[in-house]
């Protein structure tokens, strides 16, 4: 089966790429419902338990709205979807930066009060198979189970999500990426319980919470920036995207353009490039035109609604310099 | 076992158990037969009176074994709990059972025993120690699993 997204046939190596970032994806979601079993069956009372149980718990939404984005975004655009389904990328993005934003925010405020109110968790002893086992030993174990994986997993996605151009297999990655600190947040507050640190328990889930807290902003802002049809940029938002030059370069290359300037937003995988030029000459020949854009949809995969028009002057936000070197956000 | 000593792990936060380890454990009893009585009526401020019942032996038991006296404190179960959450006592027995709704005001015993009921369900068996003072919490779940009760 040929993969496609939208009306873009996929390059036989990007195809592979999206095969392994399902494949990976599953695997994410099997390994995250063992994980959030495991930890819910031995937390207990532990705030820091509690919010890491909580945070594997959201982690379930990214791989889910990476599966059903890919799943959506092959449909050919048709005449109520004239630019094919590519959005849905972004509002999985928005939705499961929503969700983190909220259980950050909740949590945070769980475990500030927690601390505030000087909580001292209870962990006691359970009977496992007949032997008597502190639960904070359970807690540590399950904590050591759930850390690991997601960082391997992490790394697998990180490059797919980089060469996909997919920002909600990027913001995943870097999420699990991140896990082994909830891990260890985790472990050290069981392990200053054990020590009769009251205090640690909370404090290391406030730790977590705010992890959490800052993985929805982040990605709230990338995610909205997105639908708003920022520039395109590269998949962590933090720079313009190089094709954007490229595009402008290889127009610019034409002996019978004047200026030129390209707007290009990121529709999800794929970008829609709209060229503006100022022609140099009084006509311009149709072939010249159709030739220019099938030249700059040969450029990359991500380019295949292009359209380049014939102008008088470059709209005025094209030609205006940038306000802020690192560019993504003027009003940072 | 990490449980066994006062030195050991867990450990607790307040340092109940080093201060009973002989010394005093004080309990709160709330009547609530066969698992605790007080048998001439509960005392009166001022008043000293011994309580019976089954956990009230348990608890005497517990306390021999870590060489210390017991302090029996009448009260509700309401009255007992506010004790045991302001630190004034160590430990609460009323027949308490683990679906008890005290679990966010006191730490609940791994339950110690079950039996089954009227209505034919299980009923597990436990007390209450004073939240977050985990050392004498499984010194005292240690010592009751170590019973070998008969449901």
């Amino acid at each position: 089966m040929t993969r496609r997204f939208g009306r873009t046939e996929l390059p036989e190596e990007i195809e592979a790429m999206v095969r392994r970032a399902v494949r990976l994806e599953w695997i994410s979601l099997a390994f995250l419902a063992s994980a959030v079993t495991v930890v819910y069956l031995v937390m207990g009372s532990s705030q820091a338990m509690q919010a890491a149980w909580a945070e594997d718990l959201l982690s379930l939404i990214p791989p889910i709205a990476f599966l059903a984005a890919v799943r959506l975004t092959r449909r050919r655009p048709s005449a109520r979807h004239p630019y094919g389904y590519h959005r849905a990328v972004g509002v999985g993005h928005l939705a499961s930066a929503v969700a983190l934003l909220a259980m950050g925010l909740f949590l945070v405020f769980d475990s500030a009060s927690g601390l505030l109110m000087q909580e001292h968790p209870p962990v006691g002893l359970v009977v496992v198979l007949g032997h008597e086992v502190w639960s904070g030993w359970l807690m540590v174990a399950a904590m050591v189970y759930t850390g690991i994986p997601p960082v391997l997993l992490g790394r697998a996605k990180m490059p797919l999500a980089r060469a996909l151009h997919d920002r909600v297999l990027y913001a995943d990655a870097d999420m699990n990426k991140a896990d082994w600190m909830t891990a260890a947040g985790s472990i050290v507050g069981v392990l200053g319980i054990g020590a009769g640190i009251w205090w640690a328990d909370s404090a290391a889930a406030l730790f977590i919470s705010v992890s959490i807290l800052r993985d929805g902003v982040t990605n709230m802002r990338v995610a909205a920036g997105a639908l708003m049809d920022e520039r395109a940029q590269t998949y962590d938002g933090n720079d313009p995207h190089p094709l954007v030059q490229e595009v402008d370069d290889a127009v610019a290359r034409h002996a019978w353009v004047d200026q030129n300037r390209s707007r290009i937003r990121d529709e999800g995988h794929v970008f829609h490039a709209e060229v503006f030029i100022v022609p140099g000459v009084d006509a311009v020949d149709v072939e010249d035109l159709t030739g220019l854009r099938e030249e700059v949809a040969a450029l990359d995969w991500k380019l295949e609604d292009v359209v380049v028009t014939v102008v008088d002057e470059i709209p005025e936000a094209l030609t205006a310099p940038e306000r802020s070197s690192t560019g993504p956000h003027d009003a940072d | 076992m990490w449980s066994a000593a006062a030195c050991s792990f867990p450990q607790d936060p307040d340092g109940t158990l080093k201060r009973v380890t002989g010394g005093v454990l004080r309990v709160g009893v709330s009547e609530n037969p066969p698992f605790t009585r007080w048998p001439g009526g509960a005392p009166e401020a001022g008043e000293s009176g011994e309580p019976s019942g089954t956990e009230v032996e348990l608890v005497s038991a517990f306390a021999a074994s870590l060489d210390a006296e017991v302090a029996w404190v009448p009260g509700s179960e309401a009255d007992l709990m506010t004790r045991l959450e302001e630190s004034e006592l160590d430990v609460v027995i009323a027949g308490l059972q683990a679906t008890t709704p005290w679990s966010s005001h006191a730490a609940i015993t791994y339950p110690y025993a079950t039996s089954i009921d009227d209505k034919g369900e299980e009923v597990r068996h436990v007390m209450a120690v004073a939240m977050g003072e985990n050392g004498l919490l499984t010194t005292l779940e240690s010592f009751l699993l170590a019973q070998d009760l008969a449901p």
